[in-house]
């Protein structure tokens, strides 16, 4: 996992949906019932990925959004440099 | 000890929308079935998905001369035609008997963008708009510019606001606190609601298509208004009468902030209330105003509610008249509440428009065999009609017109209404800090079990309010389940409501364009969103309102609160008053020149917020409930001034007390403490010691939060209450009294009695 692209929307979820820092891993589970994530907040994390890095997810499977891991996966994948 | 209930009427109306600039000619269109919606032209849409408006194509001079939020002055047209239409003679009526309700959602929000955009661009900022911003301003405004001096209130559920304030108006003519009122709605259009839909995705690309495609909303502007007045008063004066306005329903989703519940449950829950309280049968409903927005979620539900209320009715006819001016926010209810009493008048039902032939047939799949009235006007008599609005929160509305009376279906109770619980949030000052701020962690919540899940979605405003109705709610040994949430409600007053989400929200779309607001902030920056989180956390599914009006709104809401016991629409009520302080506010306040420290020369800023449990003298007993204090009487008066000028003498804050002493049944001098609302602003400590000298003398006792907990605004009038009924519980004395001021020139006085 590329630690930089991790980090970065660890910052992002942190700063646009308000998820307390100390209580998001890598592998939290962003829609379960800790931390509680809403089709809203899949609207914010997908403007929030597209202007960090150009990568477009909507219409992307729900299994992309699982965990900061799987965003982070998606974005290596998709990301043109 | 009961009260009848007084006849309400309609006699006059008053419309301006982007069909039309006045009730006529809103007619004229929308029962021809032409649409308003256009491109938008009051901002750039270049690099949004949608570039659909109904605006209304009048420049803000051409609405009226003086210098007021858009907002305002759209509400000052309707207002205006409204008033000539009701034949009211200003110059012989008592003008302290007229008053003004309206519903807003997104208030002065286009000076809010016009202030930050100069500060963006770096022109200088207007500090006169600062006093456009807020809410509160609106129903004050329009009472100074037609010289009225009765109650005011500006009612902020979002979409049916325009709804719960016609409601509103009946309730205090009922409880015998205004002869008439100015009732309606009013909003502009604005970037912050464009942007907060489309990062929703919830815009139309192209014009609405409700009950239809169901592909998204089209945003509007205007604002209707009705005069709505006793029969009595209509009568004395020989007015020409509309119609009769029976009753409203009011009830909460507890579900989610922005989307209804699929089961549509809690807007069938208004629309049986509002029946129930009509003394009307379903059955006899000749047409319905639907909500209608267009979005898939809306009309999936509003179809199943219809449906499963009223299905197999095609003598019902059904319409949405947004189809045809847009969305119009907090002005919505009231625009179709004027275009149903219009149906009524005429004789006729205007339609939902965009219709294909193909659209049609599936309408008649859907519609369960409802009459759904589809792109042409339908001739039918309307004696009695509902309107229905829907909003963020989970807050639904119905109200009910008729053109015959009806016996009256319910009486106000007048059985003693306790405090039995208290929640206070405050703030205390640190060590050099300049204003008083209120310790409300995570960890505070997590003892009250609330999750990070849920709290992180909430703006600051909205943890206030949920913490303390918690607490008030735990103080009062109230637990919420299926046998009591549709009989618990809630009442927020608020000066200043969630300022900071909606400056916040504002400034990233004046930087980042209309086409990236913030999805995740958009649905915080009503005010009624709030009392929908205390909804959807404590599941409380009853009456649920949140007034904006001032400081004194925190008092305002108790009264509010007191009477939705007594005309039987909840048996618990959570009356709060809040108001939160960030940078944005302590910078709003300081440019606008009202701090500084406390004693003389201005006031230190605070925030909370404080819920006061009260109840019905029932509820109470069967419950077992601790009795703080008895809600003895209340009272209201205002000096006109305009919004944010504090000037004036302490004659209407005595009337105030005075109205509140008689409500009580007591005379002044029977009073042994009074809570003040002295704050370190001369002149309004001056209008304070005026009138508590003139009653008084220096025979009473003067008690102040204020050096407690600073200006906290609506959570520092709603503690002074709390205060006083929790010396009661303990104290010798039988009555005592809570004082609060609010901008415009509006005094609040609540009487409590030892239980």
């Amino acid at each position: 996992m590329n630690e930089e692209i991790a980090a970065k929307i660890k910052n992002m979820l942190v700063e646009r949906l308000r998820i307390p820092e100390d209580e998001l891993d890598y592998d939290s589970e962003l829609f379960g019932e800790d931390i509680g994530l809403d089709s809203i907040d899949s609207i914010e994390i997908i403007v929030g990925l597209e202007s960090l890095f150009g990568v477009d997810m909507s219409g992307s499977g729900k299994e992309n959004f699982q965990s900061i891991r799987t965003l982070t996966k998606y974005v290596e994948e998709h990301k043109e440099d | 000890m009961s009260d009848s209930i007084k006849r309400c009427v309609v006699t006059g109306l008053g419309l301006v929308c982007a069909l039309g600039d006045d009730a006529a000619s809103c007619a004229a269109s929308a029962f021809s079935g032409k649409s308003g919606i256009k491109d938008v032209e009051s901002f750039g849409t270049a690099n949004c998905y949608s570039h659909k408006g109904a605006e209304v194509p009048l420049m803000d001079e051409q609405l009226c001369s003086s210098k007021y939020d858009r907002t305002t002055l759209l509400c000052i047209k309707a207002a205006g035609e409204a008033l000539a239409d009701s034949g009211l003679d200003l110059g012989k009526e008592d003008r302290r008997k007229i008053g003004v309700i309206l519903g807003t959602c997104i208030g002065g929000a286009a000076s809010i963008d016009k202030y930050y955009t100069d500060s963006h661009e770096g022109r200088p900022a207007d500090s006169g708009d600062i006093l456009r911003m807020p809410a509160s301003a609106i129903a004050n405004n329009v009472a100074v510019h037609f010289g009225l001096d009765g109650i005011t209130a500006n009612i902020v559920n979002a979409c049916a606001a325009g709804t719960m304030s016609l409601a509103g108006a009946c309730d205090m003519i009922r409880a015998g606190k205004a002869d008439v009122f100015v009732a309606g709605g009013c909003d502009s259009f604005s970037s912050l609601a464009y942007a907060g839909f489309h990062a929703l995705h919830a815009l139309a690309e192209e014009a609405c298509s409700p009950f239809n495609h169901s592909n998204g909303i089209t945003l509007g502007e205007g604002s209707g208004v009705l005069i709505i007045e006793s029969y009595e008063h209509a009568v004395a004066r020989g007015a020409k009468i509309y119609c009769d306005v029976l009753g409203a329903g009011v009830s909460s989703d507890a579900y989610h902030i922005t989307a209804p519940r699929p089961d549509g449950e809690g807007q069938m829950s208004a629309i049986r209330r509002a029946a129930r309280n009509s003394g009307v049968d379903l059955s006899e409903i000749d047409y319905i105003n639907a909500h209608g927005t267009g979005t898939s979620k809306n009309d999936e539900a509003e179809f199943l509610s219809l449906r499963t209320l009223f299905g197999n009715r095609p003598d019902l006819a059904v319409s949405s008249t947004k189809s045809m001016n847009g969305h119009c926010l907090g002005a919505a209810g009231s625009i179709e509440a004027v275009l149903t009493v219009e149906a009524m008048n005429r004789g006729e039902v205007p339609p939902t428009i965009g219709y294909s032939t193909e659209d049609i047939e599936a309408l008649k799949e859907k519609s369960g065999g409802i009459g759904f009235v589809a792109n042409e006007k339908q001739t039918k008599d309307v004696g009695i009609a509902m309107s229905n609005s829907f909003a963020f929160g989970g807050n639904n509305a119905s109200i009910v017109f008729s053109g015959e009376p009806r016996v009256a279906a319910r009486e106000r109770n007048m059985d003693p209404v306790y405090i039995t619980g208290i929640g206070e949030v405050t703030g205390t000052k640190a060590e050099g800090a300049s204003g008083y701020t209120a310790d409300i962690s995570p960890e505070v919540f997590k003892q009250h079990g609330v999750k990070t899940a849920f709290l992180r979605k909430l703006d600051r405003f909205s943890e206030l309010v949920l913490l303390s109705g918690i607490v008030a709610l735990e103080d009062a040994g109230i637990k919420v389940d299926d046998t009591n949430a549709d009989d618990i409600g809630i009442v927020i007053g608020t000066s200043d409501g969630p300022m900071t989400e909606i400056v916040n929200f504002q400034k990233l779309v004046i930087e980042n364009g209309t086409e990236n607001g913030s999805a995740f902030m958009f649905p915080n920056t009503v005010y009624n969103a709030a009392g929908g989180y205390l909804s959807i956390f404590t599941g409380i599914k009853g009456y649920n309102i949140t007034i904006a009006n001032g400081f004194q709104a925190g008092l305002q809401s108790v009264m509010y609160a007191c009477e939705t016991i007594r005309r039987g629409d909840g048996s618990i009520m959570l009356a709060t008053g809040a108001d939160e302080m960030t940078d944005v506010e302590s910078e709003l306040y300081g440019n606008a020149g009202y701090l500084g420290n406390g004693r003389d020369s201005g006031f230190e800023l605070g925030e909370g917020s404080v819920t006061l449990i009260l109840e019905s003298s029932k509820s109470a007993s069967e419950r077992g409930s601790k009795k703080l204090a008895q809600i003895a009487g209340y009272g209201t008066a205002r000096h006109s001034v305009a919004y944010g000028k504090a000037e004036g003498t302490g004659e209407a804050l005595a009337r105030a007390i005075e109205e509140a002493a008689a409500d009580a049944g007591i005379s002044a001098s029977d009073i042994r403490t009074v809570y003040g609302f002295a704050n370190g602003s001369k002149t309004l400590d001056e209008i304070f010691n005026e009138a508590v000298s003139k009653i008084w003398g220096n025979g009473i006792e003067v008690k102040n939060v204020r050096s407690e907990c600073g200006e906290a605004r609506a959570a520092s009038a709603a503690l002074s209450l709390a205060r006083a009924a929790k010396e009661m519980e303990t104290g010798e004395g039988e009555y005592s009294i809570a004082l609060s001021y609010g901008a415009g020139g509006i005094y609040s006085a609540v009487v409590l009695k030892k239980a």
